[in-house]
């Protein structure tokens, strides 16, 4: 029957829906992390792979921006740092609150607390972000460590927004953290973390603005709060996220829950006391800094607790690790953890650091740690959930395969020519050799290491493209059905 | 909707080869750091460019010349051993004071007697062309004059 509109009477119009301009519907937020993290990865990847190509080819330019004396500076530390920027603040920490996001209401049963906050969380952090990142190219980076060095003010706005997503984990956990999955202790104490150690930094630069700190003191704090931020937020957040896929991944429980919570106290104990290695200095007691490489040295107890704990949960469920999908990503994130681990307790002895210290050794293990370990457990997080916030599955195998070789192979070659660089460096500095030819010897290892990267650069737009078709053309699909029992909708 | 679905366990208790291997690891780490409390760190290198570590000062400053040393690329250390102290060919930092220990720096200390050895480090000025420099690099592209007068101060303190 057709309906003449103007006849409609006023009860008869359906009500306008309320459009609010901040979503709050469920699974909104985990959605917009999601997504900014696919597009920081592909600015980070691109990033690395520029920051790698200017230690093959010396580029550096300056120029005014024509107001407040202020340049743009272009060299190869300030690329270098927004690299580091964009792939631990923007890839890994918008993963990182997706992560939070996405598993917090399915381990509790309940709704997450402050969906709107945590949009808005989204804007502040990603905001904050993109402009210290354009900062790092226009003021005086200091004695600071990368990720130390956007200024003050926007460093503000990153722990703002920290500060709402802990807010919201807490007020939707803290009731029944108790008794609740090992994924949440990690996550819990993680965002605390990443919390303390943002707010630290701001407010040390906030000192720092008015009474003129010691560069020495910066320098130090500087060289903590990136090692923290590492082994705290970033290592936390691997081991909550793993903690969290395989089981989902391949729909079996979780081997051994003594051994996820041991995992988590020994990482609880040595995570904080890790940072201590890194304040080498003349005013810094020896016995302090050796205890922070003893704990450097002894997070591999963590590591491979985990590994053994996950390997044993796929445990009758290999063919899964062959096809890419959750558990293949999580095994080679596995893999990934206790390899850097090993390489980092390696890394940390006096005599190894007297030899390689500030080499190219140092890059290929962050490489191996941030893209190896972290982005493939952020990978096989994303690829379980993605289809059951979107409600949508991934458009085919090409793309999610495509991501996870050129990812592996990638950060495999980019690592391990780096390390090898590193080792050659650090051999002819001892010798004594002329910076020139060192330069000359290291060439070719930069020179692997920029194809490898450049893999992995093909991996993270894969990533984005895979997302992106799944959003627009992906088949629709239902994992949770309501009044389903619990048990049968576990892993799905 | 938001489905509770639990992640279960297959045991929840913690098998004794994970105590095991905890506590033995703990050991192994708690013996190295007992071996390792007494010694002393180099100074801090500080990320970036010397520029601020050098300005902090005004005049010659040993601690930044310290802090500049260990941030020399290629380090001191490297070649001068651990400690400056000398190693293989190349000298000993300590006592530079009193004179230089190489053959082919006697020249050089007699004819600029207060700055041979900020002229060397720097190794760019006429003064120093001809002069076989034996693997040493030239700083004076790596660090400010004022920089390198620090580092000069930071040596003249080693006995």
């Amino acid at each position: 029957m057709t309906v003449n509109p103007k006849k409609l009477r006023p009860y008869d119009t359906p009500p306008k829906r309320r459009r609010s301009l901040i979503p709050e519907a469920p699974d909104s937020a985990a959605t917009g992390f999601f997504v900014a993290a696919a597009l920081w990865l592909a600015l980070a990847t691109a990033l690395g792979t520029l920051a790698i190509g200017m230690r093959l080819v010396d580029i550096s330019f300056s120029f005014g921006l024509g107001f407040f004396d202020l340049s743009l500076t272009f060299d190869a530390r300030r690329v270098e740092y927004a690299f580091v920027n964009a792939t631990v603040y923007g890839w890994l920490t918008n993963a990182g609150f997706a992560a939070v996001a996405f598993m917090t209401p399915r381990l509790l049963g309940r709704r997450l607390a402050m969906e709107k906050g945590l949009n808005g969380a989204l804007v502040i952090w990603n905001l904050s972000l993109a402009g210290g990142i354009a900062a790092l190219y226009v003021f005086d980076l200091g004695p600071h460590a990368p990720l130390t060095a956007i200024p003050w003010l926007i460093d503000g706005g990153l722990a703002l927004g920290a500060l709402i997503v802990t807010g919201a984990f807490f007020a939707t956990a803290a009731t029944s953290l108790r008794g609740s999955y090992v994924s949440l202790w990690f996550a819990g104490v993680a965002l605390l973390s990443l919390l303390g150690l943002l707010s630290l930094n701001a407010g040390l630069g906030l000192i720092d603005f008015f009474l003129d700190l010691p560069e020495l003191l910066i320098a130090l704090a500087s060289v903590y709060i990136e090692r923290a931020i590492s082994v705290m937020w970033l290592l936390g957040m691997a081991y909550a996220t793993l903690h969290y896929a395989v089981p989902r991944g391949t729909g079996q429980p979780l081997a051994w829950a003594g051994i996820g919570m041991l995992t988590f106290v020994t990482w609880l104990v040595l995570a904080p006391v890790a940072g201590l290695a890194a304040l080498v200095d003349v005013s810094i007691p020896y016995a302090i800094t050796s205890v922070g490489i003893v704990a450097t040295m002894l997070l591999l107890v963590p590591a491979a607790l985990a590994v053994v704990n996950l390997v044993q949960t796929m445990q009758g469920r290999w063919t899964l690790v062959f096809s890419a999908g959750t558990a293949a990503f999580a095994i080679v994130s596995l893999s990934f953890l206790f390899a850097a681990s090993l390489l980092e307790a390696i890394g940390a002895l006096r005599v190894v650091d007297e030899l390689v210290g500030g080499t190219d050794w140092e890059r290929g293990v962050f490489l191996w740690s941030a893209y190896g370990t972290f982005t493939l457990a952020a990978f096989a997080l994303a690829e379980h959930a993605l289809p059951r916030i979107l409600r949508r599955a991934w458009g085919g195998g090409f793309l999610s395969g495509a991501q996870l070789w050129l990812a592996f192979g990638g950060v495999t070659v980019a690592g391990l020519a780096l390390m090898a660089g590193g080792l050659a460096e650090g051999s002819l500095l001892a010798e004594g050799t002329a910076p020139d030819a060192i330069g000359e010897a290291v060439m070719i290892y930069r020179a692997v290491a920029f194809g490898g990267f450049g893999m992995l650069a093909l991996a993270g737009l894969a990533f984005l493209a895979n997302l992106f078709l799944m959003y627009t053309s992906g088949e629709p699909v239902d994992y949770a059905v309501s009044g389903q029992s619990a048990t049968a909708a576990a892993g799905h | 909707m938001t489905v509770h679905t639990p992640i279960e366990s297959r045991s929840g208790g913690l098998p004794p080869w994970a105590i095991g291997l905890t506590v033995f690891v703990f050991l192994v780490g708690g013996v190295y750091l007992l071996s390792n409390l007494a010694g002393q760190n180099p100074a801090l290198a500080i990320p970036g460019a010397s520029a601020p570590v050098a300005s902090g000062g005004g005049g010659a400053d040993p601690a930044v010349g310290a802090a500049l040393v260990a941030q020399a690329q290629p380090q001191c250390a490297a070649c001068h051993g651990p400690d400056l102290a000398g190693q293989a060919n190349f000298p000993s930092l300590h006592g530079i004071a009193d004179g230089p220990k190489s053959e082919n720096l006697q020249d050089l200390a007699a004819q600029h007697p207060d700055d041979w050895i900020a002229l060397w480090i720097e190794g760019t000025t006429p003064e120093t062309q001809g002069i076989d420099r034996g693997g040493m690099p030239v700083f004076g592209e790596q660090f400010s004059r004022e920089q390198i007068d620090s580092i000069v101060a930071y040596l003249k303190t080693l006995p």
